[in-house]
């Protein structure tokens, strides 16, 4: 039952982190590996400010804001030059994978190959339905919560999320009908890039240690919870996160820790195979 | 653009040419290279007197395990310091030099071949962990250069390598002084935690073997840590729920403290007692776990086994003033005064005032020649004159007398496989992140334990 | 002085080792655009085999201290040979995730994700891979006869390395140049379009994994044999970005750049790092290396694609020495008013190797309700039309009217969401697009679909079928095999070229040519995949007028000869001239069928397109 709880919290922070990596890939069609190193720099953003003197959850601010200036940066300066050669969609991936490199271990070198952790104390704990629950966790579930309500209410009741679904469906249709695509995307980064800054730091409070490359491998659960639920579905991502984050501590208590991530590999892989376009997604025009 | 490119343009015929240049370079490399007299062997060849010799030490710098290669240098540095001052190894003066093989052993092997093809007049080798010694141990045995390893890997169990020498046990001896640990202290239900890399496994199986052997102990859970991972709270609520009364672990990097710190948190913010090997003497470990469970708590509940190196063997007071007078020197070396007595330090000090004075003994510093002198000075001979400091032993030899030297980490015996197998002792930190003993494990509890 | 000589024979080996490495990834992504990102497991899974083989049993060697199957103690060279066949095998299940119908990237992202898993069950599962101690004490080949660690004996081996990857760069460069690599750069840079031409990507796909696969595999033997150990931790995800950037720094699909990044980068950064003074903390260094490698990666993809050593331009017109020139805009209109004078000469059946058949106008292709779904929204809707055999058919309707949607399930292109498609009687509906290709239902596209970085010739060329070098085993045997019948289809090539007055572009790259240009390039080179039907989508797009009628006449010629041709065009004045009959579609639905002139008499035609 423990592991239920366990599973609430990893799906928390992978939700938050692939709606944003989700939003990324619908309206620029890029797959962002990099995004793991924007996170875990936001992060370090975060603990610094807070080693600093600041309260954590004033210090996320600090976070939030690098990750979302950062990942508009990469956009503006990086993937969208990138696309106007026309290249191939892998391309980019590989310029990605490239970014990844470079942040991840250019923060490596300032910061050491040490780990960190945050110093505030995980908070009483609270018991219910069986769960076993700190404050700090508690925290993170809320945010998550709001953020998911807060996207979901942006893509339904405002201008701005109605231009970015269109935007995501069919550019030159949404240019044409006159939404300023230019600034849609601009938008759209800068509010994932905030999720990214935000998911990367809850990661690392969650974490308990973290390290320049604690968040490496977290790309793959963001691409099985992203696969699962639909490529540029924000929905999906939700779904997808939910499933792959219980999945994968649920298994770890019923087989074996070792092989908790397994389950998420495998999910990717058959998603990839069958139904690329997510369980609830459908192929799409070009 | 097309035109200006490095293209290798031009006719079939001078395409063809350009092979046919090529391959008769790579031959005549290859051919002037074989051909060369006297290849390599360098470290083979007695060195002429008045020469420097060099210690190389073949350590992780960089990458996961990059903590130790600074210890075995500091040790390096320790050692030779003393013996330089009186006067070097047969009229030679002694330099450490670091050979970075960034724990991979892959990267280990141009490592060692860059180091063979750089060095002069290498003395011995020291260093050479878990994380390389596989690939570069034979290397070091074909170039007869003497090796002092601190690897407790089983294949060195297994086959012979006869220029090896390791003063520190097996891997296996070690799970066995953590089990008796806990046999002393009564436990019954244990929880064992290891981390996945090589170094950590290998206490797996022996801890289980002995385990099993002390017949009222029971293993409740058995948790393998990805070292790699940040979070560990699927493997520490399975050990909550277990209940142990005590956890054996190994877990490097930020995998151990993460693992204890979530232990804590679900187990109410109690400590669940730790049984740790030898490697968890570490000032980095032991700064993240004080600030996340709170010092004392830390170090009431904190036992882990060691080769016994105490304060009280004669060569310790000039092993310490030594050690602690390399303050400064070493990049990437935490306070060296709580490292007196990690194993590197201490066995690795101990191992170049032997084959220092091996050499005097023999009158060579070809291994080939010294390295039986190494198993008659650690042996020692009836009437044999205890030494535990260079000058000591070298006056006695100067004295024609025969020595036994006898060091910070006590007296060593090499077996048939060169490994020395020492006491071990129930180790303790301080507040202050130092260490002291708490008493040497019953080598009779050991040897019932044993289930090798 | 002379223990330089072990240095250089270690470096020798891994310069090997990665070289190889280098040369198999760069058939498989720089010749034919599969991005293995899983590339290391391959040499992980070689190396692995390598030493299980030659290794003995495990439980009675050595004390039996370490876990691992086999255990055969195989002499020297079958566990290589077994390393080479292990990597070969492995690819066959990554076949599934490259299948034809999934884009690069998201292959790209599974195949990553699978040498993670992989390294991930490597580290953990302890009776098949030892855990992460990995596994020690492999012997070396013949260690019982010399001594492994000695000079003679690692030059040898540094030897036998280089000669080994001497022979892989003979063997990728042999595939690159026949017509079969000719497909393989086809489908890197289009895959649609070379699936339309008749190209069966998942076997080239397949094919390209497993020789690079084998490749790697063997590398992967050298290694392990070598070092005498095989630990999982050696074989990290990373790595394949390494060699990654390796062959992008060195050229992607220039073999001997492949050879120069293995240099360059795994080797280069290797050992120059050693020499460097000790500065920073200690995971400072490897922290720049990596950052480096990120950034030569983002810099050399901006600055200089194609790598220091590009591609080379494959000249096929003999004409070895006068340099390709680059068509400028001017070129669209001028050179294809000059040159258009010699179409009519073209005798198209005999270059074609087209006979001549009797036209009966029978219904030789049909619909039965054809319908296309996409997210919702139903584009084509329950259309059924027969195409008589002999006639030049035309389709024409509003943007949006689902006439290209229509031409897409035709040719394959689409699976349709309901509804069948027949070829002469028989449902063809399931049949894939590279079998229709096969079968004479040949496709041209909207949007530009030449295949960029071929020059003109090679795009025409590539499209000719059941040529004897376009398969693996073709490729294999050699010039020797396919010289001649390519040399014959090289000038049929020039030929038509020479017709559609392009002769002075046919090595230049198709991708720098004007859009006119390269609407006659895909005509040409639709017409060289010898249809029996042929579905052209807007083909005279930016063409000259004059040219159009030109190629309209020989269309219609073709069709006099017995071709099919159904032909999707906004321009009415060719509909006029050349068309009969006319399918006007509207918003997916069939609106009315008949002359252009009866069409013009219909009220609804006339509402819905000839007018708005």
């Amino acid at each position: 039952m423990s592991s239920f709880g366990f599973g609430l919290i990893s799906a928390a922070v992978l939700a938050i982190a692939t709606v944003g990596f989700t939003m990324q890939f619908a309206v620029t069609n890029v797959l962002n590996l990099a995004y793991g190193s924007i996170m875990i720099n936001s992060a370090f953003v975060t603990y610094y400010v807070n080693e600093h003197g600041v309260n954590a959850w004033v210090a996320l601010v600090g976070g939030v804001l690098t990750g979302a200036i950062a990942s508009w940066l990469l956009n503006r300066f990086v993937y969208t030059p990138f696309q106007k050669r026309n290249l191939a969609p892998i391309t980019v991936v590989i310029v990605s994978l490239g970014i990844d490199l470079i942040g991840t271990f250019g923060l490596q070198a300032i910061v050491g190959g040490g780990y960190v952790s945050f110093t505030q104390n995980q908070g009483r704990e609270y018991h219910f339905a069986g769960l076993l629950l700190s404050s700090l966790q508690l925290i993170v579930m809320g945010i998550c919560v709001a953020v998911l309500v807060g996207v979901h209410g942006l893509l339904k009741y405002t201008r701005l999320g109605k231009a970015m679904r269109a935007t995501s469906a069919n550019k030159n249709l949404a240019r044409n009908s006159g939404i300023k695509t230019q600034f849609i995307i601009s938008t759209t980064w800068l509010i994932s890039g905030a999720l990214c800054g935000l998911a990367g730091t809850v990661f690392a409070m969650n974490a308990g240690v973290f390290e320049a490359t604690s968040a490496q491998l977290y790309i793959v659960l963001l691409l099985a919870a992203m696969f699962l639920g639909g490529p540029g579905e924000p929905y999906g991502a939700m779904f997808g996160a939910l499933t792959i984050g219980l999945a994968t501590e649920v298994s770890a208590a019923y087989i074996n820790p070792d092989y908790k991530d397994v389950i998420a590999f495998i999910a990717l892989i058959v998603m990839l195979m069958f139904r690329p376009f997510g369980i609830f997604g459908s192929e799409k025009t070009n | 653009m097309n035109g200006k490119t490095l293209t290798w343009s031009g006719s079939p015929a001078v395409r063809m040419r350009k092979r046919l240049t090529l391959l008769v370079a790579v031959v005549a490399l290859i051919g002037a290279t074989v051909g060369l007299p006297g290849t390599a062997h360098a470290s083979a060849q007695p060195h002429s007197s008045g020469v420097a010799l060099t210690i190389p030490v073949v350590a992780p710098f960089t990458g996961v395990d990059a903590a130790l290669g600074p210890i075995y240098e500091t040790a390096c540095l320790a050692a030779t310091q003393e013996i330089n001052l009186v006067g070097g190894v047969l009229g030679h003066q002694i330099n450490c030099k670091t050979v970075d093989t960034r724990g991979d052993p892959a990267d280990a092997v141009p490592a060692v071949g860059q180091m063979y093809a750089t060095t002069k007049n290498i003395a011995f080798v020291i260093g050479c962990t878990s994380d390389e010694a596989s690939t570069v141990v034979p290397v070091f045995g074909s170039n007869k250069t003497v090796s002092f390893c601190m690897t407790g890997e089983s294949e060195f169990d297994a086959v012979k390598f006869p220029y090896f020498f390791r003063l520190v046990p097996p891997d296996a001896a070690d799970a066995v002084a953590m089990v008796a640990i806990a046999k002393n202290k009564g436990y019954k239900k244990i929880a064992l935690a290891f981390g996945n890399d090589a170094g950590s496994q290998t206490f797996v199986a022996p801890a289980e073997a002995a385990i099993a052997k002390a017949g009222n102990m029971k293993i409740v859970s058995n948790q393998t840590l990805d070292i790699n991972a940040t979070t560990f709270q699927s493997e520490a609520q399975a050990i909550v729920a277990a209940k142990p009364q005590v956890i054996m672990m190994e877990a490097l990097g930020a995998a151990g403290v993460a693992l204890l710190s979530e232990v804590y948190q679900l187990n109410g913010k109690k400590m669940i007692p730790i049984i740790g090997t030898s490697a968890m003497i570490d000032p980095t470990f032991f700064a993240g776990i004080t600030k996340a469970v709170g010092t004392q708590n830390f170090i009431k509940n904190f036992d882990a086994d060691n080769q016994v190196s105490t304060g009280n063997t004669p060569a310790y007071p000039l092993f310490s003033k030594l050690v602690l007078a390399q303050k400064g020197k070493v990049k990437g070396i935490g306070n060296v005064a709580t490292l007196l007595q990690a194993p590197g330090m201490v066995h690795l000090y101990d191992a170049i005032n032997i084959a220092s004075l091996a050499m005097v003994m023999s009158g060579s510093t070809s291994g080939s020649v010294y390295k039986n002198d190494i198993l008659a000075i650690t042996a020692g001979a009836p009437g044999a004159k205890v030494v535990s400091s260079f000058a000591a032993g070298l006056a006695a030899l100067k004295a024609h007398k025969k020595i036994q030297y006898l060091g910070v980490g006590g007296t060593y015996h090499f077996d048939a496989f060169h490994t020395s197998f020492g006491a071990f002792e129930d180790m303790h930190y301080t507040a202050a992140g130092t260490t002291v003993n708490a008493g040497t494990l019953n080598p009779a509890l050991l040897n019932s334990l044993k289930a090798f | 002085m002379s223990s330089y000589g072990y240095y250089i024979a270690i470096i020798l080996v891994y310069a090997s080792v990665d070289a190889m490495a280098c040369l198999g990834l760069s058939l498989q992504f720089g010749v034919a655009g599969v991005s293995n990102f899983g590339f290391i497991i391959f040499q992980s899974v070689g190396a692995y085999v390598a030493a299980v083989l030659s290794m003995p049993n495990a439980s009675t060697s050595n004390g039996g201290f370490q876990k691992y199957i086999l255990g055969w103690h195989l002499p020297w060279p079958f566990p290589w040979i077994g390393a080479a066949l292990a990597g070969g095998l492995l690819a066959l299940p990554f076949v599934f995730i490259v299948g034809k119908r999934l884009r690069g990237d998201f292959a790209a992202v599974g195949l990553l994700v699978s040498a993670v898993l992989l390294n991930l069950l490597a580290t953990n599962y302890v009776p098949l891979f030892n855990g992460a101690a990995g596994i020690s004490l492999v012997p070396a080949p013949f260690q019982s006869h010399f001594n492994p660690q000695g000079l003679s004996y690692q030059f040898a081996y540094g030897l036998v390395a280089v000669i080994l990857t001497v022979g892989a760069y003979f063997l990728v460069k042999r595939i690159t140049e026949s017509p079969y690599g000719r497909s393989l750069r086809a489908m890197r840079d289009n895959d649609i379009v070379a699936d339309s031409l008749g190209k069966d990507l998942r076997m080239q796909r397949m094919s390209v994994l497993v020789v690079g696969g084998m490749i790697a595999g063997l590398s992967g033997a050298i290694l392990v044999e070598f070092i005498t150990l095989w630990a999982p931790g050696a074989w990290g995800y990373a790595e394949t970005i390494v060699l990654f950037a390796a062959i992008i720094i060195g050229g992607a699909g220039n073999h001997k750049g492949a050879v120069l990044g293995a240099i360059l980068v795994p080797v280069g950064f290797e050992e120059v790092t050693r020499y460097l003074p000790p500065v920073g903390n200690p995971a400072l260094v490897p922290a720049l290396e990596w950052v480096a490698i990120g950034l030569l990666i983002v810099l050399f993809l901006w600055f200089r694609p194609d790598g220091i050593l590009p591609e080379r331009r494959q000249i096929l017109s003999g004409n070895k020495n006068a340099p390709a020139p680059v068509p400028t805009a001017a070129d669209d209109e001028s050179d294809a008013l000059i040159k258009i004078g010699d179409l009519h000469k073209l005798d198209l059946h005999k270059l074609l190797h087209l006979e001549p058949t009797g036209n009966d106008h029978h219904v030789i292709f049909s619909t039965k309700g054809l319908t296309k779904v996409f997210n919702g929204v139903t584009v084509v809707s329950d259309v059924s039309i027969d195409i008589q055999q002999g006639r030049l058919t035309g389709m024409i309707g509003p943007n949006g009217a689902g006439k290209s949607t229509t031409l897409a399930m035709l040719a394959g292109t689409l699976p349709p969401s309901s509804g069948q498609i027949f070829y002469e009687g028989q449902d063809i509906t399931s049949m894939p697009s590279n079998k229709r290709a096969l079968n004479g239902i040949v496709r041209t596209f909207q949007l530009a679909s030449e295949f960029k970085k071929l020059t003109v010739l090679e795009n025409l060329v590539s499209a000719i079928p059941r040529q004897s070098g376009d398969t693996f085993v073709g490729s294999m045997r050699g010039k020797r095999y396919w010289g001649a019948e390519d040399r014959a289809n090289i000038e049929r090539a020039q030929e038509l070229l020479e017709g559609f007055g392009l002769t002075q572009y046919a090595d230049s790259y198709a991708g720098g040519l004007s859009g006119g240009q390269r609407r006659l390039v895909e005509i040409m080179r639709a017409l060289l995949a010898e249809p029996k039907i042929l579905l052209l989508d807007e083909p005279m797009a930016g063409v000259h007028p004059n040219l159009a009628h030109r190629i309209g006449d020989q269309l219609t010629n073709l069709c006099r000869g017995g071709m099919t041709i159904v032909m999707v065009e906004h321009e009415l004045s060719i509909m006029d001239a050349f068309c009969d009959p006319v399918i006007v579609l509207a918003e997916g639905k069939v609106l009315a069928q008949g002359t252009m002139s009866e069409l013009r008499q219909k009220q609804e035609v006339v509402e819905a397109y000839l007018v708005g």
